[in-house]
């Protein structure tokens, strides 16, 4: 029996730590965070919470001279989010609002921790709540209605924030694309299919759902399929660089195959089964399929054009007299 | 003073390419796109081109230069990108145009928004210290602004409904009302709902304009201007970036029979329509605006485009198209589009 077509969506996560210097002012605000301070800079006559490193006036670098604000304040105005995103502060409604904390002349954008969006009003008086663990970070406080819970208890000196790290994660769903859905299954099914440009005849392996040369787009009327068998163009000998994950010990080569029937070939193809001695352009080669029910072509997703080796058990010389490596210089990637 | 260009530049050509949900690769809907314009003028090689798009929307990295196959990259282009709304590729182009040794650029925005999340990605567009670890979001943001302006009497929740239902014909704005809220004061229907797409002009300066059309849209004047990042220093009900930009691009020289505004909370009509000082004789958004499609980094570019078409159809003589970009109108974007001068 064929192996059941992927029809299941492709799923990513961006993910990685931003990790920013913050100079002596922004610095000197996240250290106080972790003391149980809400700093300001007194810059004009006003002070301005989170505080600033210039004249918001004028754009002029000042020293900023901070000052203690809060740690209550009042709601200027609010947001309640019913639906929070996974990079909300938390997993439950809250409001966003904009406070103005005592002794401050402009407001400070924050979440308030209200339990429910009827406790929320314009006036209303909220105080800062630090957290037990602070991480140097603008997250290390947020805001609660009076007299819900203690504020924060200042201590008597902060020590600056010199880095903050954000950790910025952001996920993606989608399906293969139309085009690559084919390629896939027809991989599944022991085919190789790319896609005939209508105009200048040229045969891409993948297909791309375009020709970028003739700038057409091409669908499913302009699938065909190729040889499984095809002419190293070009080739590099990886030596594994040992690194936190390398699963690699020994060189292995990798390979720009152009398949029989195709234009441009594929690349970037494990080969692992000739000994580099004998690895050669010109070389004629011919695949062999893993069993259908162990192909695995989770390597190609959207992008990538990888992954040969989930569907190919290993290459095989075919005997052919190799081809004359002038004809291949268009071919190389 | 960038409303007063040193050489005439128009767009001789536009076309969009919009769908809930596309699938396939943002290059080749670049591509439908592009084709359009190309076909619409005749032409084939560009001087210069220019794109705005996001790789954190897109989720891939790279993505905005995988996009140039679409606009034809071979034989090789000289070209641009901004990592911003298609609408500020224009404001580059047009500024490129300027310089005199190019005489024609296409421009294209683009997104896939329909892969991933824009609220968890444009959280990180806010001061990276004190907002985007936050998860400050931009539906969250129109929130606070939307608040503010019922706070300061400036705006009913009415006002909000009355916005959102112009690209809904036939709603009644007390079935919207009705509605649960989704940020309180915002309902869902207050935050236009993204789509994918791609819009694309093709602008042509100086005397060359005539070989590829005979209904040009001049480009009378241009600017964009920008507000603090910080939050607690802006008045949330105004807008003076919007102003700033629509008097330095010479909006008020003239009449202006329609406006396409980029309104992508309903709040944001209320505090453009002050800003900008549209009158009872503009039509504002008669598109539907982006109500009516969200093409999510193409939306600002579509505002020109409408106008353009509006022009060139002799619906309309002069028109202003307005493209915003951060949290809570921070940064906007006006162009005055005139047809035959």
């Amino acid at each position: 029996m064929a192996a059941q077509p992927e029809r299941a969506g492709l799923s990513t996560v961006l993910e990685y730590p931003y990790t920013r210097t913050t100079g002596p002012v922004v610095g000197a605000f996240l250290g106080g965070l972790g003391r149980g301070r809400l700093l300001g800079s007194r810059i004009g006559g006003r002070v301005i919470c989170p505080p600033v490193e210039y004249d918001p006036e004028t754009g002029h670098r000042v020293e900023a001279d901070l000052v203690p604000v809060g740690p209550g304040g009042s709601v200027a105005v609010w947001t309640w989010v019913r639906e929070p995103t996974a990079r909300h502060p938390f997993d439950r409604p809250f409001a966003f609002a904009l406070i103005l904390l005592d002794g401050a002349d402009t407001p400070f954008v924050h979440a308030v921790d209200a339990g429910s969006a009827e406790l929320m009003s314009c006036g209303m008086r909220v105080t800062a709540r630090f957290a037990d663990e602070p991480a140097g970070a603008i997250t290390d406080v947020v805001f609660v209605p009076e007299g819900s819970e203690p504020g924060g208890s200042p201590a008597a000196e902060a020590e600056p924030v010199t880095t903050t790290t954000h950790l910025i994660s952001l996920r993606y769903s989608q399906p293969l694309h139309p085009h690559r859905q084919r390629f896939v299954d027809g991989l599944r099914a022991g085919r190789i299919i790319g896609q005939r440009s209508p105009v200048s005849g040229l045969v891409y392996v993948p297909g791309r759902g375009h020709d970028q040369l003739e700038r057409v787009t091409m669908g499913e009327e302009h699938d065909t399929a190729v040889a499984d068998r095809g002419t190293v163009t070009s080739f590099t000998e990886i030596t594994p660089v040992q690194y936190h994950g390398q699963k690699e010990t020994e060189p292995y080569i990798r390979a720009s195959i152009l398949l029989d029937g195709a234009s441009a070939p594929i690349t970037g193809v494990d080969v692992r089964s000739i000994p580099l001695a004998r690895f050669r352009v010109g070389l004629r080669l011919q695949a062999v399929w893993r069993p259908e029910d162990e192909r695995d072509t989770s390597g190609f997703d959207n992008w990538a054009v990888g992954g040969w080796e989930g569907v190919f058990a290993r290459w095989e010389p075919t005997g052919e007299p190799d081809v004359d490596s002038a004809l291949l210089e268009e071919h190389v990637f | 003073m960038t409303s007063s260009p040193g050489r005439p530049v128009a767009i001789v050509a536009a076309a969009s390419a919009l769908h809930p949900v596309y699938h396939g690769p943002e290059a080749t809907l670049v591509m439908t796109c592009v084709n359009e314009v190309r076909q619409a003028a005749g032409v084939d090689r560009v001087d210069f081109t220019m794109a705005g798009s996001c790789d954190y929307l897109a989720g891939s990295p790279f993505v905005f230069v995988m996009n140039i196959e679409g606009m034809g990259a071979w034989p090789p282009i000289y070209e641009s990108h901004v990592e911003m709304d298609g609408a500020w590729a224009l404001f580059e182009a047009w500024l490129r145009l300027q310089v005199g040794d190019v005489d024609t650029a296409l421009v294209v925005g683009s997104g896939r928004p329909s892969v991933g999340n824009q609220r968890e990605v444009f959280s990180l567009q806010t001061d990276p210290y004190t907002m985007a670890p936050l998860g400050l979001d931009p539906v969250s943001l129109a929130g606070l602004q939307a608040r503010a302006l019922l706070e300061a009497g400036i705006a009913t929740e009415a006002d909000f409904a009355a916005a959102a239902g112009r690209a809904l014909p036939g709603m009644d704005p007390g079935d919207l009302l009705a509605a649960p809220y989704f940020n309180d004061p915002l309902r869902s229907h207050d935050v236009a709902t993204p789509t994918d797409g791609a819009a694309a002009v093709l602008l042509v300066a100086g005397d060359r304009v005539a070989e590829f059309t005979d209904t040009p849209v001049w480009i009378t004047g241009m600017d964009h201007r920008v507000e603090s990042h910080h939050l607690g220093l802006r008045d949330l009900t105004r807008s003076p970036s919007a102003a700033a930009a629509a008097a330095h691009a010479g909006a008020a020289d003239g009449p202006i029979d329609v406006a396409e505004l980029m309104v992508v909370h309903s709040p944001e009509e209320i505090v453009l329509r002050n800003a900008l000082g549209l009158g009872a004789d503009t039509r504002i958004n008669p598109s539907g605006g982006p109500f009516a499609a969200n093409p999510i980094m193409a939306t600002g570019l579509m505002r020109v485009v409408e106008v353009a078409r509006r022009i060139a159809s002799g619906e309309a003589r002069r028109g202003l198209a307005h493209a915003s970009s951060g949290p809570c109108l921070q940064q906007n974007l006006v162009a005055v589009l005139e047809g035959e001068l």
